[in-house]
């Protein structure tokens, strides 16, 4: 076990090295991979940036929504409608669909003032039942396109990025929706450590773990809540066009605009880790890849699978992640990232700066 | 300690009148009215159930009295939301903890201070000043904790440490906002003897290097009598005697109700 200062010039190579490793993998997967691999990244991306956006409300403050997966479906279709009836192009639709969602988040976070645990979760889950069959409701069927959603929503030409170059073909875009993706990712993870990491970040956790005491310090539990689900609202409504960007579609029951969507963002927070910065991100790449790889598992599996599931018609896909993501959380309760904090701490410990001016601090 | 002590010609610092708290149909505060003078420590004490507490929490706007006034500094605090109370410069510690579990000691200190930065919504996400805030309210924080003895816990989690250590972060986190009116609700309750004593030099010296006013309710009638300039006695949601310690501990009124003793 090593001890490091924080902010020593080993801790600062520390960091160096682990920023270095990170942009190895990253610059590795569209330059190396199958065109398929990349598309699975991106994916995961999409879901590590809604997952992060829920982070902030029920991570963070404690917050119970299960409502997200209508502000993804209002990220997707507003870039759809912008793209397909206004022809704008599609860059410019992250920002509408931001403003629009950040608008219906502080609206939805009124229940939240009032209202908490259970009870707000009852209510957002509403949120999340009624956003698909608003959008088929006969009479906005002229916005939306009703059951059979829109789609062709695309990029007419890959954009030429500096760095990337020109790309081309499917695999050109391909790599353009990986960049495109990770960029907005690096974005919604620095928004969220500048408001975490900051005394607006420490009221929201305030406000998890004691309200009234939060009250007393001068927390404005209205504002600060309705900011935080504005916030939220609108960094999953990233996700959501870039996910729908990404396959050209949507539709009232696709993949995450459904309560299915909220499910799989509360898991990939909770399995990474609730309530820390890199939860969402670790949970997002774990998620994606157990799905993928169990997705692959068949009933006429050989070895161990063919054995335990070769009865059944069914594909054991399901019933495996699940019974994965249950082992999961059994062995590291506080998410992944708390797990790899506990082994990590066994190798290196980063002793922190003292706090205070006068007089020095003792005990190490 | 005589009137005179203190200069009698300033204005109050808060002033309670007719305050009547109703929870149904039980009045927990029965037109309940006193005074505190800037620079005093006055002591509130009452048998279980007189009403304390509930006095307690409508100066810090958590309870909403159905009539009566209370004032602070020339304000009239009844109209001011919950979370301006600290930016007046009132704070508070909890008779039973209302710490942040999971934050550590510096955090919760520096929630505290959270009256005391202005880095908002927008301000943290651009980064403007965030991080030389933060540097700031870091070693306020940390200073106050050390002060208090707690320094060497400040990076471990409040969660899990003993009751009397997350008593004095209370007082550490009440501190941090740099308030003029600090209110203490049972700061003793659970303590031990010598822990009390302390708790009793704690008060004098806060009271002197952050000039502090302060209302103490208090069931430890030794350090009550000990430390307070001024002592409020209630029972059943009203005032029944008031004055010096030495008065108010010798009122038969008082006697009689913290022993029952029958007339």
């Amino acid at each position: 076990m090593v001890k490091v200062n924080q902010g020593s010039p080993q801790h600062w190579a520390l960091r160096t090295l682990g920023v270095a490793l990170i942009a190895l993998v990253v610059v590795w997967v569209p330059t190396q991979m199958s065109t398929s691999r990349i598309g699975q990244f991106s994916d995961a991306f999409v879901l590590i940036i809604a997952a992060m956006s829920l982070n902030l409300v029920l991570g963070f403050t404690g917050q119970i929504s299960i409502g997200h997966s209508a502000f993804f479906g209002i990220g997707g279709y507003t870039a759809a409608i912008l793209i397909k009836d206004h022809g704008w192009s599609p860059g410019y639709t992250f920002y509408a669909a931001a403003v629009i969602a950040f608008v219906v988040g502080c609206l939805i976070a009124l229940p939240a003032l009032r209202i908490k645990g259970i009870y707000l979760a009852l209510v957002t889950l509403a949120v999340a039942v009624l956003f698909p069959t608003l959008v088929k409701w006969k009479k906005l069927a002229w916005l939306t396109d009703g059951a059979k959603g829109i789609d062709s929503v695309r990029y007419d030409e890959i954009p030429v990025w500096p760095i990337l170059g020109e790309l081309k073909g499917r695999d050109g875009r391909a790599v353009f929706a990986y960049w495109l993706a990770f960029v907005l990712l690096v974005i919604t993870y620095l928004v969220c450590r500048g408001l975490v990491k900051s005394r607006f970040g420490r009221s929201l956790v305030a406000i998890r773990d004691n309200e009234t005491a939060a009250a007393v310090m001068g927390v404005n539990l209205t504002v600060t809540k309705v900011l935080v689900f504005g916030a939220s609202a609108a960094l999953c409504a990233l996700a959501g066009v870039l996910s729908t960007l990404r396959t050209g579609v949507i539709t009232p029951e696709g993949q995450y605009v459904t309560l299915l969507g909220s499910i799989v963002f509360l898991l990939i927070m909770v399995v990474g880790g609730a309530g820390t910065l890199w939860g969402p991100i670790v949970g997002g790449l774990v998620y994606v890849w157990l799905d993928n790889t169990t997705r692959g598992f068949g009933s006429e599996s050989d070895g161990v699978i063919g054995f335990l599931f070769g009865w059944s018609d069914q594909s054991p896909a399901t019933l495996i992640l699940g019974l994965a993501l249950v082992i999961i959380m059994f062995a590291a309760p506080y998410g992944l990232v708390g797990l790899i904090k506990r082994l990590w701490a066994k190798v290196v410990i980063v002793v922190p700066k003292p706090a205070g001016t006068s007089l020095p601090t003792t005990g190490h | 300690m005589s009137e005179t002590a203190s200069p009698s010609s300033r204005e109050n610092l808060l002033d309670v009148s007719g305050v009547t708290v109703t929870f149904g149909g039980i009045v927990a505060l029965d037109g309940l009215s006193f005074a505190i003078k800037p620079g005093q420590i006055c002591g509130l004490i009452g048998p279980n159930g007189a009403g304390k507490t509930t006095m307690f929490n409508v100066v810090s706007r958590i309870y909403q009295p159905s009539s009566g006034s209370v004032v602070f500094d020339g304000k009239d605090l009844l109209s001011v939301p919950a979370h301006e109370i600290a930016h007046l410069g009132i704070a508070r510690t909890f008779q039973n903890l209302a710490l942040f579990p999971t934050m550590s000691l510096l955090e919760n200190v520096m929630v505290g201070a959270h009256s005391q930065g202005k880095i908002g919504f927008v301000r943290s996400i651009l980064r403007i000043g965030a991080a030389r805030e933060n540097r700031e309210l870091r070693d306020w924080s940390g200073d106050l904790l050390t002060q208090l003895g707690l320094g060497p816990l400040m990076f471990r989690p409040a969660m899990g440490l003993p009751f009397g250590t997350l008593k004095r972060l209370e007082i550490a986190r009440a501190l941090a906002a740099r308030p003029r009116f600090l209110l203490m609700d049972e700061p003793a309750a659970g303590l031990t003897h010598a822990e009390v004593d302390e708790l009793g030099d704690t008060v004098v010296s806060i009271r002197e290097q952050f000039d502090l006013t302060v209302l103490l309710v208090e069931h430890h009638m030794s350090m009550v009598m000990k430390i307070s300039d001024h002592v409020v006695a209630m029972e059943f949601g009203r005032k029944i005697s008031e004055g010096t310690p030495s008065f108010v501990q010798n009122d038969p009124k008082v006697v009689q109700a913290y022993l029952g003793v029958d007339a």
